[in-house]
Parts: structure tokens; C-alpha cells; sequence
């Protein structure tokens, strides 16, 4: 892969950032060996922080790699949650047709995709009577659903990101936030669908098992893999163009960069990554409410972000795991938990505008830019040059 | 190189910017373009560079309508231009600066080459040195070179130039003169606007002066400088400060 970031000019695994992260994955991969003994909840507890972990960082790709300030991205991952949980919910594979259900032939197998009916009878019930015996109902697997949530999560990336294309700042955190709204409205406004505040069930994507580990190690794994795909995505020549957008989006289309594709596609794909958390978060809670995409969830996660920085993709992701755990250590200050990070949420933004983390890894990397006050240096050198 | 406006109009609620301007240029050509403050001269390198669209009239670029293209669209056509106020990508390094136009107009040249090629043009602009610093670390001069080196690494047919000597120490605008009349001499074509009269009238073969949105004079500087509208109009105003 041909990469554009600055480079320290030594091979990658030399690199202490890299060090840094083999550690860490070894560290992160060792823990469950101690945790299902000794401590369960706590394997919970990293499991939601490793959830925080890939919104925060997929969000601080799309604001503080390209500029995008949505407040909508836990509706994406709200959308890829209940598109899983409602294809659990309302859809079939059946050996033969049901004759009452909404339903559809696979090409080339004797298989029939069933939708259930959510007004009346359960369509499914009353067909069962005309189906032949010996009929096989299953539930579409669960990996279809996860799959085909992350991909309706990127669709609505598409359709959203292609809406906002011409707004920026304030006017696109007004319209995200609608946007979340407006879906949170409609899923607890059609209860039939979607079970609304009584709550969505979803099944467990481990069921015979009791164990979190494997919902531990599949937690990771997507977020490693997702950090390595935005990694390698920052690295190459998307990253430095959508850097160049989120620098002067005018300067940027008058250097070559088609700023309304890049735009969208970092909608897209950083839509797909929330959907796709979301996706698999909702077969480990095992039932959705509207409230997981209320204001505050999203404040937590740009909060997240910010704290962690918003322009780095690890220190973004660091933060959101940082945060989940402090809450947690934090439980018995109740309210005053929130109070304390959003003063540090306030101190950052004013005193650490990359964030508390950003900078302590761009060090530990090598990648800190030479000082301004190269500037001055330079100027010297010219006046020296002009008095000669 | 070929480049014609024909009637181009452009409005702003209820400023005529452009008022039906039509302009040809051929082959390798250094035109200047003067005019008192709203004039209309930005406009008319937004209008050509793609940045805003005309609201009538037709921009031909080598027997291709280019009006109703997007920005970037002009620039992969071989357009290039600079901004009034310098828009480098301030929180990159000035080598990330260099390799967005090269990357994203598409060329034969590999990873290798587009490098080398960028620390060739850093060289030449005498900026080489700050090539891993930040943008926003340089000087205001110092910007402008790195504006008009990521031209070069597009390799355009026509350069615009939107008051290349502002606020430039007169070590750098040196350099920039050294600039312009080296890629000219490549044969490339310039459409420079500028408030610096010597500086303008020097580099220069030919002058178009715009006056609230139209062409009042196009020629060679030595007659333009002496029109009566020109002096009335623009240069008149400094010889009354």
C-alpha cells in the first residue's frame, strides 16, 4: 500500500506506535483469561468500551479527518441494531410458501424469504396449516443480518450524506440532529414494527453459551478491524484528500479533489462502521430501545472523541474505552459523573483543542510537526539573506 | 492552449459582477487583469477556475464548454489557479500540500515521481527546507509559494493567479517573478491579476482592465496604460492619492 501520512522513514513494525498497539492487542487478547474467573462484569464493561471504541473513532474520522460534524452517527448505528434485530423479528426462510405471508423465492433453491406480517394475525401461524408437512422454518442467520445492517446503515450514509453535501457547521449538526430524531420518533411511534419502548428482542449471537468471552473477542475483532481499515483508508491518498476538504472544501475542488465523492463516500463508509457495531451490539444487549439513540448517547460519544482527539483515530478510540471505564469506576457519584466530564470535555475543547490523548501518541510515534516557531527561524534566515 | 468567454454574465442579488464579458486567449499568452476593487476580476477567475458558475455566456476551453463544470472538473482539464488570500491546507505538512493536486488529477507519474517531482518544484520556490512543516507554520510569502508549487504539480495549460505579490516580502516576489517567467517560458499561459502596477506592467504582454464587470480595455500595456478610460477609471484614482 502506498502511503501518504508523514512517515518516520523506519519499517512499520519498528515503529513504536505500532509496539505500542502489538502490546495493547496482546494485553487486550489475555485479558478474558482473567476476567471470566475473577470478574464477568468487567469483560462486560470492556465490551461496551470496545463498542465506544469504534463509534468514537469512526466519528473522528468523519469530523476530524474530513470536517463532517454530524450529530447523526448513532442513528446509523441505531439502523444497523434494529435492521438485525427486525430481520430476527419479522423475517422467515421457509422450505415451501406459505400462501398468507408476504413472501419471495430464492432463485435456484427451494427456499421462500417470508415476511411477517405486524397488523392482525401472524401470517406465519395461519400458513403453516397449507404448508406440507415436513416444512422447515428457519431464522435468516444472524451474520446476514449483521451484514445486511451495516449495509442499510451505508445506504442511509449515502442518502443523508448526499442531502448535506452543501451544509456545513452548525446548519449539519442542525439537520443530523433532526435526522436522529426524526428516527428515534418513528420507532417508538410504530410499536407494531418495532416494539418502540416496550423493547426490540434480539437473539444472543452466542446462545449456547453463558460466556462473554466470545462476545468479547468478536467485539475486538471488529474493532481492530476497523481501526486497521480507517488506518490504512487516513493513510492513503482518501485520507490526505479528505484532509484537504476538512482544511478549505474550495481550495481542495480547485486542487483536483472531487470533494462532493469524498464527502459522501466518508458518510458512507464511517455510516457502515457504525451500523456495523451496532449491529453486532444489539445480539449482545439482546433488546433494543429508542433510547440508544437519544442526544445524550451522542454527546457521549463526540465527548469521547474530543477528549481522546477527534484528528487521531487511535487516541479517538483510546478515549471512548478510557471514558466508558471511568464511568463505570465513577458509578457511585451518580449524576456528578457526568458533571466531571463535561467540565473535562469543556477544559479540552478550550485548553487541548487535539484532544489529551492525540498529542502523547503523535509523541510516542514521532509524528510531532516541527515548531512554529520555525516560522520565526525562517524569517531570520530571510532578513539575514535581504540585509546581505 | 485555447480559451474564450463569450457574453459571460454573473450577478450577486443585485451586483452585476460580470456583465456579458468576453475574453479570448491563445496559445502562450501573459495577461494581466487590473481593474478598481470590485471590479470584478475574482469573480471572473471563479467563474473561470469553475468555483462559481455563470449565470449566462459560454467558457470554452480548447472546444470544450467548461461553465457548468465542477472545480475540480476545470482543474483535470488543465486549469490552475491560486487564491486572493492564500488557501494552502494549513494543518498539513507542505509535502501533503504538494501531493493533493498531484494525487487527485490523475497522471502517469508513480508514488516515486510525484515526490520527486514535488521536492523539484520546493527547490525551485526555495521552500524545499520546510517541505515536512506545517503549512500554517510559514510565512505569508512563504504560502504563496507553496499555493503556486501545487499548481505546477497538475502541470496546467493556464495558470490564474490571483494577486500573486500581496503582501510579499520583495526577496520572495522575486522568486515569484522568477516563477512566472520560467513557466511561461515552458509555454504555459498566464491570466494574472494583480494591484501592483510595475510589477503587473512589467511581466505583462497584455492588459485587460475590467470596470464594474466589464472589459473597458484589452491590449498591449504600453496603450492601455495611456487610455482615457483606464486612467479614469483605475489608474487615474492613484494618481489622485
Amino acid at each position: 500500500m502506498t502511503t501518504y501520512a508523514k512517515s518516520t522513514g523506519r519499517r512499520f513494525w519498528f515503529r513504536p506506535q505500532w509496539a505500542a498497539a502489538l502490546v495493547a492487542l496482546v494485553i487486550a487478547l489475555l485479558v478474558p483469561l482473567y476476567l471470566q474467573i475473577h470478574s464477568p462484569y468487567w469483560l462486560h464493561v470492556l465490551i461496551v468500551a470496545y463498542f465506544y471504541a469504534i463509534l468514537a473513532s469512526s466519528w473522528s474520522l468523519l469530523a476530524g479527518y474530513a470536517g463532517q460534524f454530524s450529530f447523526g452517527h448513532m442513528a446509523f448505528m441505531a439502523i444497523g441494531a434494529y435492521t438485525t434485530g427486525l430481520i430476527g423479528r419479522l423475517v422467515r426462510l421457509t422450505t415451501a410458501p406459505t400462501g398468507m405471508c408476504a413472501e419471495i423465492p430464492l432463485p435456484g433453491r427451494d427456499l421462500w424469504l417470508v415476511f411477517i406480517n405486524t397488523v392482525g394475525d401472524n401470517c406465519l401461524e395461519l400458513g403453516k396449516v397449507n404448508m406440507p408437512a415436513g416444512t422447515l422454518i428457519y431464522r435468516p442467520p444472524i451474520l446476514s443480518g449483521i451484514i445486511l445492517g451495516a449495509l442499510i446503515a451505508g445506504l442511509a450514509g449515502l442518502a443523508i450524506g448526499a442531502l448535506v453535501l452543501r451544509f456545513k457547521a452548525a446548519y449539519l449538526a442542525l439537520f443530523t440532529i433532526a435526522f436522529s430524531e426524526i428516527l428515534r420518533t418513528l420507532i417508538r411511534g410504530e410499536p407494531q414494527i418495532t416494539r418502540g419502548d416496550h423493547g426490540l428482542r434480539v437473539a444472543p449471537l452466542f446462545p449456547q453459551t453463558i460466556s462473554r468471552v466470545p462476545d468479547y473477542y468478536t467485539m475486538l475483532a471488529i474493532l481492530v478491524a476497523s481501526l486497521l481499515f480507517m488506518y490504512w483508508l487516513a493513510s492513503s491518498r482518501v485520507g490526505l484528500f479528505l484532509r484537504a476538504i476538512r482544511e478549505d472544501e474550495e481550495a481542495a475542488a480547485a486542487r483536483g479533489v472531487d470533494v462532493v465523492r469524498y464527502k459522501v463516500l466518508t458518510f458512507v463508509i464511517t455510516s457502515m462502521l457504525a451500523g456495523l457495531a451496532g449491529a453486532f451490539f444489539a445480539h449482545y444487549i439482546t433488546i433494543l430501545s429508542p433510547n440508544i439513540i437519544v442526544l445524550p448517547q451522542m454527546g457521549l460519544v463526540i465527548a469521547m472523541a474530543i477528549i481522546g482527539g477527534v484528528e487521531s483515530l487511535a487516541a479517538a478510540a483510546i478515549g471512548g474505552m478510557i471514558i466508558q471505564i471511568s464511568l463505570e469506576l465513577l458509578r457511585e457519584f451518580e449524576a456528578w459523573r457526568l458533571v466531571i466530564f463535561g467540565a473535562l470535555l469543556i477544559l479540552t475543547l478550550r485548553f487541548a483543542r487535539n484532544g489529551l490523548l492525540a498529542p502523547l501518541l503523535q509523541r510516542l510515534s514521532g509524528t510531532v510537526p516541527r515548531a512554529e516557531s520555525r516560522e520565526e527561524a525562517s524569517q531570520a534566515e530571510l532578513g539575514e539573506e535581504v540585509g546581505a | 492552449m485555447e480559451l474564450e468567454l463569450r457574453d459571460v454574465s454573473k450577478h450577486f442579488g443585485g451586483i452585476q459582477a460580470l456583465n456579458g464579458v468576453s475574453l479570448r486567449l491563445s496559445g502562450s499568452q501573459l495577461v494581466g487583469l487590473i481593474g478598481p476593487n470590485g471590479s470584478g476580476k475574482t469573480t471572473l477567475v471563479n467563474t473561470i477556475s469553475g468555483i462559481y458558475k455563470p449565470d449566462d455566456g459560454e467558457i470554452i476551453l480548447n472546444g470544450e464548454e467548461i461553465g457548468r463544470l465542477k472545480a475540480n472538473e476545470v482543474t483535470r482539464r488543465g486549469v490552475g489557479r491560486t487564491f486572493q488570500v492564500t488557501r494552502a491546507f494549513r494543518r498539513m505538512t507542505v509535502m501533503e500540500n504538494m501531493l493533493v493536486p498531484a494525487l487527485a488529477v490523475p497522471s502517469d507519474r508513480g508514488h516515486r515521481e510525484i515526490k520527486e517531482r514535488a521536492r523539484e518544484i520546493l527547490s525551485f520556490l526555495t521552500i524545499d527546507h520546510l517541505r515536512n512543516d506545517y503549512a500554517r507554520s510559514l510565512s505569508g510569502g512563504q504560502q504563496k509559494l507553496l499555493e503556486l508549487g501545487q499548481l505546477l504539480m497538475t502541470d496546467p495549460d493556464l495558470l490564474l493567479l490571483d494577486e500573486p505579490f500581496a503582501g510579499v516580502h520583495p526577496k520572495l516576489m522575486e522568486t515569484i517573478f522568477e516563477y512566472i517567467t520560467t513557466v511561461h517560458a515552458q509555454g504555459k499561459s498566464f491570466i494574472i491579476i494583480s494591484h501592483d502596477m510595475s510589477s503587473i506592467f512589467t511581466l505583462s504582454q497584455r492588459l485587460v482592465v475590467l470596470h464594474y464587470g466589464d472589459i473597458i480595455a484589452d491590449g498591449p500595456p504600453d496603450i492601455v496604460k495611456e487610455d482615457p478610460a483606464v486612467i479614469e477609471a483605475y489608474l487615474g484614482e492613484d494618481e489622485d492619492d
